[in-house]
């Protein structure tokens, strides 16, 4: 999830972070191919971004 | 990864899973051996008693001490060395070391005694011999553990009165603060936080992991507690957090843990821990630094236990090196071996001052004591792990021991730097210095994997604050608020489960009871963490995998724009893409959701890049059926040439046959103008009575129009 609809845009403008993506939610949500997570987030960092991972807490 | 040796609760655990992998003779011998066995009792009970006896102090002392001195011998030494789970090659050497040269028979006797159990099943079946055990899994692994609590009593047991007698009459200030290993370990536990390191098949570092930890210039600076040059210090450092749990395993490469793993904020517990990993450590040598062996087993824990071991025999006198060295080179089986030529000259004496030197004293287990030669002999914590003696007292507390500067340097005093401090730090904070003072940077990086491993903005400025001489200067906070925004912008969820409402109505409604928390779209939202929500509050109507295919699940009405979804066809991407092509229709009581295709919509669709022919194929993909003939108009409409309009004459005829006939034969075919329809023909205004006259000819009146 982005902070706006112009960062959603810029990342799945990025060759491989599109062919990770399985659709566009909304304008700021975007689905991430099953399993790819970790590349996903390789590449985000390699483009300078600090994505925040929100895991599920222990219950 | 093995449960920390204080949860004796989860050890017990373990040794119960064990047992239940013994075949059932042998499970009965063993725990026989343990429990007194009674007349009809299921195994299953026998191995939860046996597995209760570990921690029962009375029956463990009594099943040590019947046991011979060989098998004796090596459990006190295991439960010396503090750390529970060791190779069985390691052990062989180490109890040839003690003078046991009896090959696996030791161990035999305390497997079946049930007071070491086996940590690896080579095979799928049940173990029914543990020589059968050991001969399928092989010498390198094989592995055994003991229950920390057995090793404990073993320690007691052979510690013996002489040991805890012999004090040593004139403490020696401790050389350091016995943070030059711990320090580096933090660091190299950043360096693998950077960059996983990836092992070979045969657990070996990679050529360009190993030059990297060679060639680390942070983990080679000198240590302060002695002027002694470890050899490669990064590849130790590595390799003795992997074996301490800073590392997470993940198939051939090691990432680290978030949390530093087992990192007790004590410093004696701290050192005890790392005592006890040393021994884990399989391919470093105090003189050849990285050494990976031919048969595997690296001689240095088991050589560093026996000196240990040396030591603690006559704790409050000093030893030699030469003194020290001179059993290794009679009984350790693999010691003079791995010693060059040079080193053999004297018997590996330069190999055990190494290790004493750049292991023992900076971990505070040993005092040096200066001369010519020098000696070398238990610490008071040192007396603590061999004589049982108390835990020395905590070193002195300077909270205050920090000094954040302006440009995001953090200078930190080794004085008030406790293990607790070293954990927090290296959490948001990157190791540049390791000396008497230390020095770590602040940069969006290290506060960014601050904040990934749990810690808040408020908590590290908190940290530096609370440790800090002068106040965080002004600029540096508002450096950490900026690198902790930047985080804010993506949020990634490895696993959510999304809900999708009905109506936005019900999302806002569950959003305002707390069901979800994020809204993605006006009918999806998702908890704060992904996680399910309460689906006791919600009517479920069914799941979808979001990853599953497109399916049919639309239909659109006889006017060609009016789409009715399916919702239990639907899937989580469907709401995104119709909503580039149709509008939402108001909801109608309990019906389907609809949407309308209008000139808008797709004008917009258009606009936004998709084409004629991508918008046949996602209709083909969700309703079976080309874009409508209306929606085509919509789309087509612009951009065909324009129509025109004409003043013309319509002309009915009464059948097919003759309008088929009017429209052939060659004098009336040119009159018409175009065919309408079956009955149907056009014709100009000028034509009506040239028609009309051609008709008369052969019997066909031609009747003038009905007036309307």
């Amino acid at each position: 999830m982005t902070e706006d609809a112009v960062l959603a845009q810029e990342l799945l403008a990025r060759k491989k972070l599109a062919g990770e993506i399985v659709g566009r939610l909304s304008d700021r949500v975007l689905l991430i191919r099953p399993g790819r997570v970790e590349s996903v987030l390789d590449e985000l960092r390699k483009m300078g971004h600090t994505p925040q991972v929100v895991h599920r807490a222990e219950s | 990864m093995p449960p920390p040796t204080a949860d004796l609760t989860a050890w017990t655990e373990r040794v119960r899973e064990t047992l239940d992998r013994y075949a059932e003779p042998l499970a009965r011998a063993v725990t026989a051996r343990l429990v007194q066995p009674k007349i009809g009792q299921t195994v299953e009970d026998l191995a939860d008693k046996a597995a209760a006896t570990q921690t029962n102090a009375p029956v463990i002392d009594r099943r040590i001490r019947e046991l011979p001195i060989g098998p004796q011998t090596l459990l006190r030494l295991i439960g010396l060395s503090r750390q529970p789970h060791w190779n069985v090659g390691q052990l062989i050497t180490l109890s040839a070391a003690a003078g046991h040269a009896d090959g696996f028979a030791p161990l035999q006797l305390l497997l079946e005694a049930g007071l070491i159990f086996p940590a690896h099943t080579p095979t799928p079946g049940p173990i029914t011999d543990f020589t059968a055990w050991f001969g399928g899994a092989g010498m390198l692994a094989a592995n055994v553990f003991v229950h920390p609590a057995v090793a404990a009593r073993s320690r007691e047991i052979g510690t013996g009165e002489d040991r805890k007698k012999s004090r040593a009459t004139a403490p020696v200030a401790p050389a350091g603060d016995g943070l030059d290993w711990p320090l580096r370990l933090a660091a190299v536990w950043q360096r693998t936080r950077q960059l996983p390191v990836k092992m070979t098949q045969a657990k070996l570092l990679f050529k360009r992991d190993l030059t990297r930890l060679q060639a680390d210039d942070l983990l080679a600076v000198p240590l302060i507690d002695v002027s002694e040059k470890v050899v490669d210090p990064g590849v130790l450092a590595f390799e003795w957090a992997a074996a301490a749990g800073l590392f997470r395993p993940v198939e051939l490469e090691y990432h680290a843990d978030p949390l530093l793993g087992v990192w007790p904020s004590n410093l004696w517990a701290l050192l005890t821990h790392l005592f006890a990993a040393f021994f884990q450590v399989e391919t470093w040598d105090p003189l050849k630094g990285y050494a990976t062996s031919d048969t595997g087993v690296c001689p240095t824990a088991t050589a560093a236990l026996m000196l240990f071991d040396n030591l603690a025999q006559t704790p409050g006198k000093g030893k030699t090196a030469a003194e020290l060295v001179a059993p290794l080179w009679e009984f350790h089986p693999s010691f003079p071996s791995a010693l060059s030529r040079e080193v053999a000259k004297t018997q590996g004496e330069g190999w055990v001052e190494s290790l004493l030197l750049t292991i023992a004293v900076p971990l505070r287990v040993i005092d040096v004591q200066p001369g010519e030669p020098r000696t070398f002999r238990l610490s008071d914590f040192g007396r603590h792990l061999f004589c049982g003696e108390p835990e020395p007292p905590p070193p002195a507390a300077f909270p205050q021991t920090l000094v954040v500067q302006p440009n995001a340097e953090v200078l930190v005093y080794r004085q008030g730097l406790t293990p607790a401090l070293i954990a927090e730090l290296s959490r948001f904070a990157a190791w540049k210095q390791i000396g008497p003072a230390c020095t770590l940077e602040l940069n969006a990086e290290e506060t960014y994997h601050g904040l990934e491993s749990g810690m808040t903005l408020a908590g590290i400025k908190q940290t530096l604050d609370r440790h800090a001489m002068r106040p965080l200067p002004a600029n540096v906070a508002d450096l950490l608020r900026r690198w902790a925004d930047k985080r804010e912008r993506i949020s990634v969820y490895p696993t959510a489960t999304l809900v999708e409402f009905t109506t936005p109505a019900d999302l806002d409604l569950a959003l305002s009871r707390g069901l979800v928390a994020v809204k993605l779209t006006d009918l999806i939202g998702l908890t704060a963490d992904g996680r399910e929500p309460d689906f006791k509050a919600l009517r479920l109507i069914g799941n979808r995998e979001y990853d599953a295919k497109p399916v049919k699940c639309l239909t659109v009405a006889n006017d060609g724009l009016t789409i009715s979804v399916d919702p239990v066809q639907a899937d989580l991407l469907l709401e995104a893409e119709i909503a580039r092509v149709a509008e939402p229709l108001p909801p109608t009581g309990h019906g389907p959701r609809q949407f309308r295709l209008t000139p808008q919509t797709l004008r917009q669709a258009t606009e936004q890049g998709q084409s004629l022919e991508q918008l046949d194929n996602w209709f083909v993909s969700r309703t079976g059926f080309p874009l409508t003939p209306a929606g085509r108009l919509f789309v087509t409409g612009r951009t065909s040439s324009a129509p025109v309009t004409e003043v013309c004459r319509i002309v009915r005829l009464p059948s097919v046959e003759i309008a088929d006939g009017i429209v052939q034969w060659p004098e009336t075919s040119d009159l018409i103008l175009d065919r309408l329809g079956p009955m149907v023909v056009m014709i100009e205004e000028e034509n009506l009575n040239p028609l009309r006259e051609v008709l008369a000819g052969i019997g066909v009146i031609l009747e003038a129009s009905r007036a309307p």
